[in-house]
């Protein structure tokens, strides 16, 4: 069975159509790019996929490891194992990254009905994902994502998809603003989350991400739609002819 | 008016249900209303000396010729100060025999804050030997304290044990003139703590009224009076954590602090008062004048609060900074939902050289309620090099709530540096979002973000103090969402 | 009644009633009404809470002012720089001597069609006239109801109306000069019709004990713009209450700034009202006292709709025994959702007489807002006068420099150009005539 079951999927927002007849099936284990220009409804995907309100599903529908989302909230869908790494990670002024990462994995072991974590147990766990992310303590002890970086945001982002385990990751723009070391260093911390019982799907408008995160397939989407599909040899191929061929179908 | 209706009510169950068990409650009982007689019926039932009589007469003499303020930001129906009972003997309060009679949502409270069940059963005012226990925990302590000097017991003791002391210092902060409810607190007070730290003493425990709650239903007009000698130290806290049961009742307390020379004083307060329902009918009217008085050189009073209680707050904890080099700081958050209407804030009166102030406070509004910072920082004429920073942030949840901001800032002395900031903001969708997104849920998210932005004054409080306010800070917020 | 002040107000109007302007039409009873309420509420005192640093009751009974004469003939400019601070730029001008329009002096011709420019006394039958004079806000009560002295008394004052998508080709410069002691009440009227332009300065000029009593009312109509240049240097002995008010309509832009220098007691209300969605005002003044001045500026933002953008910055300097007043209150209203309202005070005192009390209240009846207010109160930092002073600078030189960085901020905001070049020679020149000795 696969993973992710996108059918038919139609997606409005303040009643305009931007997702129109979506389809992708991800299984276990695979890493599967959407690539496609500004507009094309890449966000809306991840934000769909995620729960966020205000992203109508006006036809089509998306199931998750046999459950259909529609009956899970956005914390539901996290608590069931759906990541999304934000192309801009929000703020929390006061709320210090490990009281973030504290309460974000307690409430979703409580979700599943496992066992809380004790503090020492925690810290031992944090500890252990953050220092291959090059995070330090010193990092975790500021109020989330305040005054981070470019890089230490999508640092903090990976290290609590590494944290949290999701079945399935969903980036969005996580090249975005970053430089090549830490384009690098991100690239590795996902790589170093592949494993069969996990699927990712990167949102990127770059092929450059690509390079150190292979995936598997690559769809195109555009105008709202999956344009093209084809293996990570389409990534490159986008590089040199760019989108324009896909904009005029989108049109 | 439904509040005092209330009290009224209360006052008369109390009376029905001692019926069977006593023959002499008439004595027990001030007649309804206020009168100089029931002023020195109070003196009289607590065998005070001729110079307190005459110290609360002349309070309820200035009483009669005062107006209440009507410049806070709050809205209430009159208060008939003459259809309420003035004294009712604390031991003659309800008991209840199990926890089965309390408010089940009141249990629910205390469970999410962790209070063990020996101690909810204190808090609900349970007839249990919990409260006996707890007695005899003071007991414990008071030899303690004394070993080092310190005098920490009610009111009415110190007035019998200390009264040179008692007769010096009452008043000298809040003077009975002061404010039409501290000038019927002045007339009418029943209960209070008095604390004396001797010269040079370090306090060697927190000093709490934790434990007094259960004699609450009585203590409208606490008077608490807390002198800290040259060189000495102590923490207060003032656990107000026990929402009492569902009455309706006028709260107006004074607190006064003296610091004398080096001396300092760390007054922390939890008050989460019964706020009334949904609609805002019922909660307790909470009017309580608070003022510390930096008496001594390098002297230092710090308030911190957190108020998420009561229907309505007016509470101004200040500082008068006489001392040079003297400190003193407010560090506040009031959480206001349903229909709670808070003003609240903080006096820095600065007249000694080099004294200093920080202000910070958070102000949460949720529901349809109100919540005010009302602030004043007042530099004197000869009062140089002074410094105050004050921060002022309103978060809103909701669109039917409000916040506001008063800051007066007045200077007469070029060399102060006085610095106000304040802004307003809401929980953003997109922090929610985030949240969310990681698992956590509605409720907890608004907790957690509200926690944050109170982080500033959470981290003033003494350690346990701060775990059970970030509990609170959570329950109180309930419902404000979704 | 028993006010001494208020008395010779009412005696005023009594004398005066059948020969103001307007006595044989509505805005006669009018008039009546608006003296019984002055009367009834008397003048503002300190124990009013939105005068609870000025009081204009005392600063009026002390000087007891009679009506300012009719000045006929040649009039001689004071001998100040803020007398001929707009001199320099193209401009109509149009001139009051003791509150009476001079067309002799004056001078404003080829206006561009469709810009209406009268003298107060000729449009009074004309409805949009009325509308604006009848118009109250009632977001400060105490504050605004001063403005019925001036209802009762008013003898001048400019009314312009700009009609739609009209542009005033250049600015229009209201001249009041107090050539006589005694009381003048003017009232401005303003009206610029959807997409309408102008630029206006307005000036206040005298050495003479006077009382100017100035209404400026404002109606901006949908993406309409005004920017407003105010100038007070007024004799020492002056008392000056300046109320403007101001309703703006959907994306209109309002930009004010006023410059506060001359007067014994003087106090400049602003009260704006968005009454439109995406409008903004930028509400911006600076001051400088010395000896025994009393400057307050109040000013009330009410965001009645949303996604309005209001930013205030008031900057003053205090010096000798003066005494400056910020209040000021932004309000957003239940549903003006993504209001971005702020608020700034600074003010920096340069003796030990001086004294400043400010208080900036925000009233916010709706969550998803951007509202902040700032004050601080400081003197000159000691570090930057030694710093400079170790380069070579002399201390007096030390302390202009930064007093003029220091207000620097705020006449950055002046919304014209060359005038703001001209308001900085006067406050260099304001620094030159005194602060150094002191």
């Amino acid at each position: 069975m696969d993973m992710l079951e996108i059918k038919n999927l139609h997606v409005s927002v303040d009643g305009k159509e931007i997702l129109k007849g979506i389809d992708l099936d991800i299984r276990a284990g695979e890493v599967h790019a959407i690539m496609g220009p500004n507009g094309s409804g890449k966000s809306t995907l991840s934000y769909v996929l995620s729960g966020r309100e205000g992203y109508e599903v006006t036809e089509g529908s998306i199931r998750f490891r046999g459950r259909d989302l529609a009956e899970l909230n956005v914390d539901e869908r996290a608590a069931a194992g759906i990541f999304l790494a934000f192309q801009y990670p929000i703020e929390i002024p006061g709320v210090t990254t490990m009281t973030f990462l504290k309460t974000a994995l307690n409430a979703q072991r409580k979700a599943r009905g496992e066992a809380e974590l004790d503090a020492v147990r925690f810290l031992k766990l944090v500890r252990e994902k953050a220092k291959p992310l090059n995070v330090p303590d010193e990092m975790l002890k500021r109020a989330l994502n305040v005054g981070f970086s470019g890089g230490e945001k999508k640092r903090a982002e990976i290290l609590q998809m590494a944290l949290l385990e999701p079945a399935l990751a969903v980036l969005d723009e996580t090249d975005s603003g970053l430089d090549i070391d830490a384009l690098k260093t991100v690239a590795a911390g996902v790589n170093a989350l592949r494993n069969p019982e996990r699927a990712m799907l990167v949102i990127t408008h770059y092929q450059r991400l690509l390079d150190y995160i292979v995936p598997d397939a690559v769809h195109v989407l555009s105008g709202g739609r999956i344009v093209k599909t084809g293996g990570k040899e389409l990534a490159h191929e986008l590089e040199k002819t760019g989108y324009a061929a896909y904009d005029a179908d989108a049109a | 008016m439904a509040a005092v209706r209330e009290t009224v009510k209360t006052v008369g169950e109390v009376e029905k249900y001692k019926y069977g068990f006593t023959t002499d409650i008439e004595s027990d009982k001030a007649p309804l209303g206020l009168t100089e007689e029931t002023v020195r019926f109070i003196s009289a039932k607590k065998s005070e000396p001729g110079w307190l009589l005459e110290w609360r007469l002349a309070a309820f003499r200035r009483w009669l010729t005062m107006e209440e303020p009507k410049w806070a930001k709050v809205s209430y129906p009159p208060i008939d100060f003459q259809d309420a009972y003035y004294y009712a003997a604390p031991k003659q309060s309800v008991k209840l025999n199990s926890l089965d009679e309390v408010d089940p949502k009141l249990l629910e409270t205390y469970k999410k804050l962790g209070i063990p069940l020996t101690e909810q059963k204190m808090l609900a005012g349970v007839a249990v030997d919990a409260v006996f226990d707890s007695v005899s925990v003071v007991t414990t302590f008071k030899e303690k304290l004394r070993e080092v000097g310190v005098i920490f017991c009610p009111m009415s003791e110190a007035v019998r044990d200390h009264p040179e002391l008692v007769q010096k210092y009452l008043g000298s902060v809040v003077p009975t003139s002061d404010n039409f409810y501290a000038t019927l607190n002045s007339a009418v007070f029943s209960e209070g703590s008095f604390v004396y730290i001797p010269e040079g003493v370090r306090c060697p425990m927190e000093l709490s009224t934790y434990f007094r709650i259960n004699e609450k239903q009585t203590g409208q007009f606490e008077r608490t009076l807390i002198i800290a000698e040259k060189g000495s130290y102590v923490s207060y806290l003032e656990g107000c954590t026990a929402p009492q049961r569902d009455e309706n009742q006028l709260h107006a307390a004074v607190v006064e602090l003296v610091t004398l020379d080096d001396a300092e004083i760390k007054y922390s307060t939890v008050q989460n008062w019964y706020p009334g329902d949904e609609d805002g009918k019922g909660g307790i009217y909470n009017f309580v004048t608070k003022r510390g008085d930096c008496r001594g050189a390098n002297s230092k009073i710090s308030w911190t609060q957190v108020e998420t209680g009561s229907a309505i707050t007016w509470k101004y904890p200040s500082c008068i900074l006489r001392g040079d080099n003297s400190r003193g700081e407010f560090y506040s958050i009031a959480i206001s939902n349903g229909r709670q209407q808070v003003d609240s804030g903080t006096k820095m009166i600065h007249l000694g050289r080099n004294t200093s102030s920080r202000i910070v406070s958070k102000g949460i509004s949720a529901g349809r309620s109100s919540n005010t910072y009302r602030g004043l920082v007042s530099v004197h004429r000869k009062a140089e090099n002074v410094r105050n920073f004050t921060q002022c942030d309103s978060l809103l949840i909701g669109d039917r709530c409000s916040a506001h901001t008063v800051p007066y800032i007045e200077t007469k002395n070029p060399s102060a540096v006085l610095e106000h900031e304040a802004t307003t903001s809401k929980i953003s969708d997109d922090q929610m979002f985030y949240c969310r997104q990681r698992g956590i849920g509605e409720e907890e998210a608004v907790a957690l973000i509200v926690n944050g932005f109170c982080r500033d004054v959470l981290q003033q409080l003494p350690m346990e103090f701060a775990v059970e306010a970030q509990k609170l800070v959570g329950i109180s917020l309930e419902g404000s969402v979704g | 009644m028993n006010d001494k002040a208020v008395q010779i107000f009412a005696e005023t109007y009594d004398r005066e009633r059948a020969v103001l302007p307007g006595a044989d039409g509505w805005l006669a009873r009018r008039r009546d009404a608006a003296l019984k309420s002055f009367v009834e509420a008397g003048l503002p005192h300190r124990r009013l809470e939105e005068w609870k640093y000025t009081d204009l009751k005392q600063a009026l009974e002390k000087a007891a002012f009679v009506p300012a004469p009719a000045h006929e003939g040649a009039v001689v400019l004071p001998d100040m720089a803020a007398a001929s601070a707009f001199a320099a730029i193209d401009r109509h001008v149009v001139v009051f001597v003791n509150g009476r329009h001079r067309s002799d002096l004056s001078k404003a011709v080829r206006l561009p069609k469709g810009v209406e420019l009268h003298s107060l006394t000729d449009v009074l039958h004309e409805q949009w006239v009325k509308e604006l004079v009848e118009r109250r806000f009632d977001d400060a009560r105490q504050s605004e109801n001063v403005v019925d002295l001036n209802t009762a008394l008013m003898r001048d004052g400019a009314a312009l109306r700009i009609r739609k998508g009209v542009c005033l080709d250049k600015p229009l410069h209201l001249l009041f000069l107090a050539a006589d002691g005694g009381a003048s009440h003017t009232r401005n009227l303003i009206l610029l019709e959807e997409g309408a332009e102008a630029t206006i300065f307005e000036s206040h000029i005298g050495v003479a004990t006077t009382f100017a009593d100035i209404v400026t009312d404002i109606a901006l109509g949908d993406e309409a713009r005004l920017s407003h240049v105010k100038l007070q240097h007024e004799g020492a002995g002056a008392v000056h209450l300046a109320t403007l008010r101001a309703r703006l309509a959907a994306k209109s832009r309002l930009s004010s700034f006023a410059l506060t220098l001359g007067c014994g007691v003087s106090r400049t209300q602003n009260f704006i009202l968005f009454a439109g969605e995406g409008a903004e005002a930028h509400v911006n003044g600076a001051y400088a006292l010395k000896a025994e001045q009393h400057a307050d500026q109040f000013c009330v933002i009410d965001h009645a709709v949303p996604g309005c953008t209001s930013h205030s910055l008031f900057k003053g300097v205090l010096d000798g025994a003066s005494v400056g007043v910020f209040q000021g209150k932004v309000i957003v209203r239940p549903h003006a959702q993504k209001t971005d309202g702020r608020q700034m005070t600074h003010a920096l005192l340069l003796s030990r007489d001086a004294a400043m009390n400010a208080k900036p209240e925000l009233e916010i009846y709706a969550d998803d807002v951007q509202c902040a207010h700032g004050s601080t109160i400081g003197e000159l930092s000691r570090d930057a006068i030694f710093f400079l002073r170790s380069r070579g600078i002399p201390e007096v030189e030390a302390r202009q420099l930064l007093v003029s960085a220091f207000l620097d901020e705020a006449l950055d905001l002046v919304p014209h150009e060359t005038a703001c070049e001209a308001l900085r020679l006067l406050v260099a020149g304001w620094f030159a005539d005194g602060e150094g000795r002191a």
